[in-house]
C-alpha cells in the first residue's frame, strides 16, 4: 500500500517513542499527528498508523471513534465544536446550536458547503466555568452567548 | 490452604482466583455479563457487584481475586440496590423482544434481570436502534440486543487470533461491530454466538428453526478432527438443530470450530443412503437387507478382498471388524483410512494452533492402537469392502466390485456397486481416542434412521443366516 503519512510524520514519532513504556502508547499522539498533517483520519491513514503501532487497524478505528477531537469525516477549515453537556445546556447552550445551524444554514455534524465550517456537538470541554463554551479548531471560545458566537463567526468569515 | 468467606460460608481458594470461581464453589451464583471464563477479565459490566466487608464500596466479584480472611456478601441490600441499577442502565435500550429472539430461554440477560433486576422500568424516552448486519455465512448481528460486554470482541482477539469486531464510537452511541462492516473471517465464528450473553449474536443456522426450551441435549463428541472436542447436540423430534461445545479445560476449553458445530448436517442430507441398495446399470435400486448380505457373503468368499475401515470409525465398530475379518477371511487384507495426506497419527499436527486437526476423522489414534494399518495410495483388490462412519475421506478404489457398509451420500459412491446403510455418529454409542491419547464416548443422540443398522448388527446378520431370515 502506498504511504499516506509524510518522513515528517514518522520523524515526530520517532521522537517520542521513547517518552513511552512501549509502542501502544503512541497511538493517541500518532493520531494527533495524523489528523495535523491530513485535516482527518481516513481508513488509509488508520491503517497505517496501526501497521506502524504494530497493532490490528480495527484497534486504532477503536481508539479513534472513541474520543470526537479526532474526525473520521473530512471537515470545513474551521470546526466549531459547542459544548452542550450539563453546565453549557445550563447556561443556553442549546440556544447557541440552534443559532448557528441558522446562521451557518447546516444542521449539528455537517459541513457548508464552501467548505468553511463545520459544526459539531461536544461532550464536555471541561470549561463549566466559563460555561457555555465551544472550541474553534484548537482554540475555546468561552463564556458565549449569541452576540459573542455571531462576532466569531464574522471575524473567521472576514478572515479568508 | 487459605481461606474467606462468602454468605457467611467458609470457602478455600488458591490465591489468584477471583471471587466468582470461588463463589460458585460454595454454591453461590453470582451474575455476570462482561466476565467469562476463558476471557480475559475487563469488569466492564457491572454485573457481578458483590460487597466485601472493610471495603468502601461495592466490587466487582470478577476482577476481585479472594484473599486469606476476605468477607464476602452477594445479597446484602446494597448488593441488591448495584444489581438492579445495572440491570436498569443495560435494559435502557434493550428492545425487550423476547418472544422473537433465538437466545430467550438460554439468555443471561433474561436469567439476571429475573434474578437481580426490577419488574418496573422508569424509562420512557426513545430507545436507539440500529440496523441487522450480515458478519457472514455464520452471524448475524442485531445491535438493539447487544449490552457492549465485548465477549466476541475478547474472544476474536485472544482465541481465534483475528482482532474482527470492533467497539466504535463510546457511551450511549456506541457500536459493537466488523471493522467496516466486513464478513467475519475466523473459522470458530459459532463461538461467537455461544459466547454472546444476550441475542446479539445469531447464528444463521440456528435463527427462528426452534426455541431453545424444547430442545433435548445429549453430551456427545466431536467427530471432525482428531482434537475430540466435547459438545452436546440439540435435537428433538428425532431431528438435529444445533450443535455446541461443552466445556473441556484439556481439550478444547470452551470452544469449537465451525467445521465441527456444522458437520452434523451430512446426517441429515436428503442425498444418504438409508436403505440397503444395490447398483442396477447407473442407478440405485432397492433391496432387503437380506439380499445385500448375501451379496456381501458370496462376494467377499473371493480370493482377493480387501477390506478398508475409516478411522471415523468407534474403537467397538473397529475390533468387531477386525474380529470377523481375522477368523472368517484368513487371506484378506484389512487397511484403514481416513484423511488423504494423513495416514499416521504422526502426520497429524495441529492445523491452525486453534483446535483444529489435519485428520479430519475421530479416532485415527484408535485404530493405530488397535494394530490397523493405514492404505497407501489406491485401494487395489478384486472385491473392496468399505466400512465407514460417515466422515472418513473415500481413496481411489480399482476393484471389480465395491462394497460400502456405513454411513455415504448419493453423490460419494457413483462407483460402488451395493450399499449397506450403516449409523452416523449422532447415532450410536462407542468410544474414539483423540490425537491425545484421550479415550472419549460418543452417545446416541438420534435414532436410527430407515432401515439403517450399526455395523456390529451387520457383522452378528453377516454370519449367522438363521437371524438374517428372521430379522430381515
Ligand atoms: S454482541 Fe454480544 S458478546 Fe458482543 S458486546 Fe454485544 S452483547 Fe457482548
Ligand atoms: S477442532 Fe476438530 S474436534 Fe474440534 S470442533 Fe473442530 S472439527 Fe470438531
Ligand atoms: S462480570 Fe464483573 S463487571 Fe462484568
Amino acid at each position: 500500500m502506498e504511504k499516506q503519512l509524510s518522513n515528517k510524520f514518522y520523524e515526530a514519532m520517532k521522537k517520542l517513542e521513547p517518552r513511552y513504556p512501549n509502542k501502544k502508547a503512541l497511538i493517541l499522539p500518532a493520531l494527533h499527528e495524523a489528523q495535523k498533517e491530513w485535516g482527518w483520519l481516513p481508513k488509509e491513514v488508520l491503517a497505517e498508523i496501526g501497521e506502524y503501532i504494530g497493532v490490528h487497524a480495527a484497534q486504532i478505528r477503536e481508539v479513534a471513534s472513541f474520543y470526537t477531537m479526532y474526525n473520521l469525516n473530512p471537515v470545513g477549515k474551521n470546526h466549531l465544536r459547542i459544548c452542550t453537556n450539563v453546565a453549557c445546556c445550563l447556561r443556553g447552550a442549546d440556544d447557541l446550536m440552534s443559532y448557528a445551524e441558522r446562521k451557518l444554514g447546516i444542521k449539528c455534524g455537517e459541513t457548508t458547503s464552501d467548505g468553511m465550517f463545520t459544526l459539531s456537538e461536544e461532550e464536555c470541554l471541561g470549561a463549566c466555568t466559563t460555561a457555555p463554551a465551544m472550541m474553534a479548531n484548537d482554540d475555546y471560545v468561552e463564556n458565549l452567548d449569541i452576540n459573542s458566537l455571531n462576532a466569531y463567526i464574522e471575524k473567521v468569515k472576514n478572515e479568508r | 490452604m487459605a481461606k474467606c468467606t462468602i454468605d457467611g460460608k467458609e470457602v478455600e481458594f488458591t490465591p489468584g482466583e477471583n471471587l466468582i470461581k470461588v463463589a460458585k464453589r460454595a454454591g453461590v451464583d453470582i451474575p455476570v455479563f462482561c466476565y467469562h471464563p476463558g476471557l480475559t477479565v475487563v469488569a466492564q459490566c457491572r454485573m457481578c457487584y458483590v460487597e466485601v466487608e472493610k471495603m468502601p464500596k461495592l466490587q466487582t466479584a470478577c476482577s476481585t481475586n479472594a484473599a486469606e480472611g476476605m468477607v464476602v456478601k452477594t445479597t446484602s441490600e446494597a448488593v441488591k440496590k448495584g444489581r438492579e441499577g445495572t440491570m436498569e442502565f443495560l435494559l435502557l435500550n434493550h428492545p425487550l423482544d423476547c418472544p422473537i429472539c433465538d437466545k430467550a430461554g438460554e439468555c443471561d440477560l433474561q436469567d439476571n434481570s429475573f434474578g437481580s433486576g426490577s419488574a418496573y422500568m422508569r424509562h420512557s424516552e426513545e430507545r436507539r436502534t440500529y440496523v441487522d448486519v450480515d458478519m457472514g455465512d455464520v452471524i448475524q448481528k442485531n445491535m438493539n440486543r447487544c449490552i457492549h460486554c465485548t465477549r466476541c470482541i475478547r474472544f476474536g482477539d485472544e482465541i481465534a487470533g483475528i482482532h474482527e469486531m470492533v467497539a466504535i464510537k463510546r457511551g450511549n452511541n456506541i457500536d459493537i461491530t466488523t471493522i467496516d462492516g466486513k464478513q467475519l473471517q475466523t473459522e470458530y465464528a459459532g463461538n461467537y454466538s455461544d459466547i454472546c450473553p444476550t441475542g446479539s449474536l445469531t447464528l444463521k443456522d440456528f435463527r427462528f428453526k426452534k426455541r431453545a426450551w424444547m430442545l433435548k441435549k445429549t453430551d456427545t463428541v466431536c467427530e471432525g478432527c482428531s482434537k475430540g472436542c466435547n459438545m452436546e447436540i440439540q435435537h428433538e423430534g428425532n431431528a438435529i438443530y444445533r450443535c455446541v461445545p461443552r466445556e473441556n479445560l484439556e481439550i478444547n476449553k470452551y470452544w469449537m470450530c465451525d467445521e465441527g458445530r456444522f458437520n452434523y448436517h451430512y446426517t441429515q442430507d436428503p442425498a444418504r443412503i438409508l436403505n440397503p441398495v444395490q447398483k442396477v446399470g447407473a442407478a440405485w435400486s432397492k433391496i432387503t437387507w437380506d439380499q445385500g448380505l448375501s451379496a456381501l457373503k458370496s462376494e467377499t468368499n473371493a480370493v482377493n478382498t480387501l477390506f478398508l475401515l475409516g478411522t471415523d470409525l468407534t474403537l467397538e465398530e473397529m475390533s468387531a471388524i477386525r474380529e470377523t475379518v481375522t477368523r472368517n477371511h484368513k487371506n484378506a487384507k484389512l487397511l484403514s483410512f481416513g484423511t488423504h495426506g494423513v495416514e499416521t497419527s504422526a502426520q497429524d499436527k495441529s492445523q491452525d494452533q486453534i483446535l483444529k486437526m489435519k485428520s479430519k476423522t475421530s479416532n485415527l489414534m484408535g485404530a493405530e492402537k488397535l494394530g490397523i494399518e493405514a492404505l497407501q495410495g489406491k485401494a487395489k483388490a478384486d472385491v473392496v469392502v468399505v466400512f465407514r462412519g460417515g466422515r472418513a475421506q473415500l481413496p481411489a478404489i480399482e476393484s471389480k466390485k465395491t462394497i460400502g457398509v456405513g454411513v455415504f451420500l448419493e453423490k460419494e459412491v457413483t462407483s460402488f456397486d451395493v450399499i449397506l446403510p450403516g449409523l452416523a455418529f449422532t447415532e450410536k454409542d462407542g468410544t474414539v481416542i483423540n490425537h491425545q491419547g484421550k479415550e472419549q464416548r460418543l452417545k446416541r443422540a438420534v435414532l436410527p434412521r430407515e432401515k439403517c443398522k450399526a455395523i456390529p448388527e451387520v457383522l452378528m446378520l453377516l454370519l449367522n443366516q438363521k437371524t438374517r431370515e428372521v430379522l430381515a
